[in-house]
């Protein structure tokens, strides 16, 4: 293999996979980073056996072919360089000489015929959307997937595809986000699956707020395919979390009592503003539901107390609920409307926050002393 | 207490006194011995020792299984008579404990209008208490035990072990130094093989001789040199203290083959997350740190944990975080001597937080 790379395409390519390789891997080669080189493109490749991660830059091909090459190492080479242009040359040995203007480097690689095969993956099925809504639909649904590694069935974003519907749910045990948008759906590609939280934070540092995505699945896996217009293309390929999901729906509220409409920015900076004074052993806030008033109380017994008062329209029948504010605020940060609507039954019931878009999210709340 | 579960099943037993009572496994099994009647002692045969060794160095001694649950029931019942002398109790196992009494004689000596004019006289007077100890636990639970008084926990702990059994050792304050003299080191609490090793190399075989030795005995056994100093002078100021707080609570299980078998695996591990789960929720506490021990047949032993914010203190979460730790790592993977099962990091709070799934 040898060509002829712009230093940023070469960093913007190692930037897009190099995350998902560990500081501990199993195998040496997974330290490193796969290129092939062919017409007129460099792929990279990245993975950890359960997400890889392509992506393809523009090259002058002098000779096609491919290598391994430590992924940290290159990636803090091509970082310094003072050159714009630099030149690779793999010879049959898997050794790589690196020249860019003044510089000079020879890395020893590994083989390319060693590295992980790529996945398969049926034409069938797959779906196409942009890029945008399926970062959107992430962005609203991400922050509430379960750190609990023994729970593993939440350690991911539940996904369906059902009817001309996309469904996106994330939970952990305590709230629930979910977030549907209408795409065009084949017969053979209705099906659910739940993404793993590494590549959710994959895909929610590459999906790009232009461009297409197309998503195939198999058996246990499944690709995201990143395409823009002339530049670079990201692939995601990612091991599905294997079991069931819980029965979401049924621990959705059908009806409210009270339905609320506050103003998104200042429920979440009075929020800030009180969630400054709990502590560990107190970390809920009180929300107090009066005629036209929201009074948001913190009180931590060993630290002080903070009150904030918010002008509301609200006629209902006095109510008084505690939340975790950090729970209550993840929404509101990814949210971007002006106006949210909180929907209450009682202080021992579930609060649902909506929005007038196809989202919501059920928060259980904090029982109170 | 002396021989606490050897003298249980005797008590019980009629048909077992004066002979060899061996409490633990049989020797046709894996196991160790839990206690051993004097009658067996003389034999050899010693707590914690394999149940094999005890079957040759006593081929006649009865090899009893364990009651556990009696043995504490009648731990309660003696616990209960050394509280009514008023002492602050600090237990510090099912048949030992060390009593305050320091309360209880300065009332007692008031009542008298005794002058206690030196720590000596003090100790006299705890003597008919101890007395009476001995002889509520001997006429109610028809056990006997052996009790050292002294004006420290060093030095009862010695007493108490210098006459067993059906002992009652007084050390004085005047005579303590004396008292250790000639003792071998081994007698002093924290003293075993290779603290005991290091000090022969010094030509150190008595208290005497560890009394005598200027310094704090850093250079020879480390930050143990100036309380092994302070003991081997009879010194101790280690308060006593009531430690009710449960730090942790475990079971584990020794296999009689060494198995892989998933199912008898699960099983274990339910009835220890059953058990000591039991034991939780009687101190109304949760949970926050799950631990497996596990043992391979070569004895490779390991211990893997996990902490929950929530806590948990229900059979099933327990036995569901213990699986998960063992299929996390994939310790099974070859057949296992032990399986054991532990709860640390205890609260008696539950979390506000409501769930929904």
């Amino acid at each position: 293999m040898k060509l002829v790379i712009a230093k940023d395409k070469l960093i913007q390519g190692l930037q897009a996979v190099q995350n998902v390789v560990g500081s501990k891997t199993t195998l040496p080669i997974l330290s490193n980073v796969l290129l092939q080189a062919s017409g007129s493109r460099l792929e990279l490749t990245a993975t950890d056996l359960d997400v890889t991660i392509s992506c393809s830059v523009e090259a002058t091909v002098e000779r096609e072919g491919g290598t391994t090459l430590p992924v940290k190492r290159l990636f803090g080479i091509a970082r310094e360089l003072a050159a714009y242009e630099v030149e690779l040359d793999v010879n049959e040995k898997s050794v790589c000489t690196l020249k860019a203007g003044s510089s000079f480097y020879r890395i020893n690689g590994l083989a390319m015929e060693e590295y992980p095969p790529k996945p398969e993956f049926s034409e069938l099925r797959n779906v196409s959307l942009v890029q945008e809504k399926l970062k959107g639909m992430f962005k609203k649904t991400s922050f509430a997937i379960s750190t609990d590694e023994t729970r593993f069935v939440l350690n991911g974003v539940y996904v369906s595809f059902k009817g001309q519907k996309m469904t996106m749910v994330a939970t952990d045990g305590r709230r629930l986000a979910l977030a549907e948008t209408d795409v065009e759906i084949a017969d053979e590609g209705q099906c659910d699956f739940i993404v793993p939280t590494k590549a959710v934070n994959e895909l929610n540092r590459l999906l790009q707020s232009s461009g297409e995505v197309e998503i195939k699945t198999s058996e246990n896996r499944v690709a995201f395919s990143l395409k823009e217009e002339g530049g670079a293309s990201i692939g995601i390929v990612s091991k599905l979390v294997e079991g069931n999901y819980p029965n979401y729906r049924q621990v959705i509220p059908g009806e409210c009592k009270e339905r609320i409409a506050l103003g998104r920015e200042e429920l979440l900076h009075a929020l800030r503003r009180a969630e400054i004074m709990t502590s560990d052993k107190s970390n809920s806030v009180k929300m107090a539901f009066t005629r036209n008033n929201l009074a948001i109380t913190a009180n931590s017994p060993e630290v002080g107390e903070a009150r904030e008062s918010l002008a509301i329209n609200y006629k209902g029948r006095d109510v008084a609920i505690a939340f975790n504010p950090n729970y209550l605020m993840d929404p509101l940060k990814a949210l971007e409307d002006d106006e949210v609507y909180l929907e209450l039954i009682d202080e021992l019931s579930p609060g649902v926050l909506k929005v007038s878009e196809p989202f919501l999210y059920v928060l259980m709340p904090m029982r109170m002393s | 207490m002396d021989a606490f579960y050897a003298a249980i099943e005797q008590r019980d037993n009629p048909a077992l006194l004066g002979r060899p009572v061996i409490v633990g496994s049989p020797p046709s099994r894996r196991g160790v011995v839990c206690a051993a009647s004097y009658e067996a002692r003389r034999f050899g045969v010693r707590s914690a020792m394999p149940s094999v060794t005890a079957g040759r160095l006593c081929p006649n001694g009865v090899f009893i299984p364990p009651r556990m649950n009696d043995y504490r029931a009648e731990s309660f019942e003696i616990m209960r008579i050394l509280s009514e002398t008023g002492a602050v109790i600090e237990p510090m196992s099912i048949d030992e404990a060390y009593l305050d009494l320091s309360d209880t004689i300065a009332e007692l000596a008031s009542r008298q209008s005794a002058e206690l004019e030196s720590p000596d006289d003090a100790l006299l007077l705890a003597i008919p208490l101890a007395k009476t100890i001995r002889k509520r636990i001997s006429h109610d639970r028809r056990l006997t035990a052996s009790i050292g008084v002294a004006a420290n926990k060093f030095l009862a702990k010695l007493a108490s072990d210098f006459q067993k059994p059906d002992g009652l050792t007084l050390i004085p304050e005047r005579d303590k130094v004396q008292f250790l003299r000639p003792l071998p080191i081994r007698t002093i609490h924290g003293v075993g093989k290779v603290t005991e090793q290091a000090l022969h190399q010094a030509g150190i075989r008595t208290v005497g001789d560890l009394q005598d030795r200027p310094g704090n005995l850093r250079d020879l056994v480390g930050s143990f040199g100036p309380q092994l100093k302070a003991f081997s002078l009879g010194n101790d100021d280690r308060p006593v203290a009531p430690g009710d707080e449960i730090k942790s609570i475990s079971s584990e299980q020794t296999f009689e083959t060494d198995t892989e078998d998933r199912t008898i695996l699960r099983v274990c591990l339910l009835e220890q997350s059953e058990e000591i789960t039991q034991k939780l929720r009687k101190h109304q506490l949760r949970a926050h740190t799950v631990q497996v021990k596990i043992r391979y047949s070569n004895f490779k032993t390991l211990t893997r944990q996990i902490t929950v914010e929530d806590g948990v203190s229900d059979a099933r979460s327990v036995y569901r975080l213990a699986c998960h730790l063992l299929a996390k790592d994939r310790l099974v993977f070859s057949p296992l001597r032990l399986l054991g099962l532990g709860l640390s990091n205890f609260s008696d709070r539950v979390s506000p937080q409501m769930r929904l799934l």
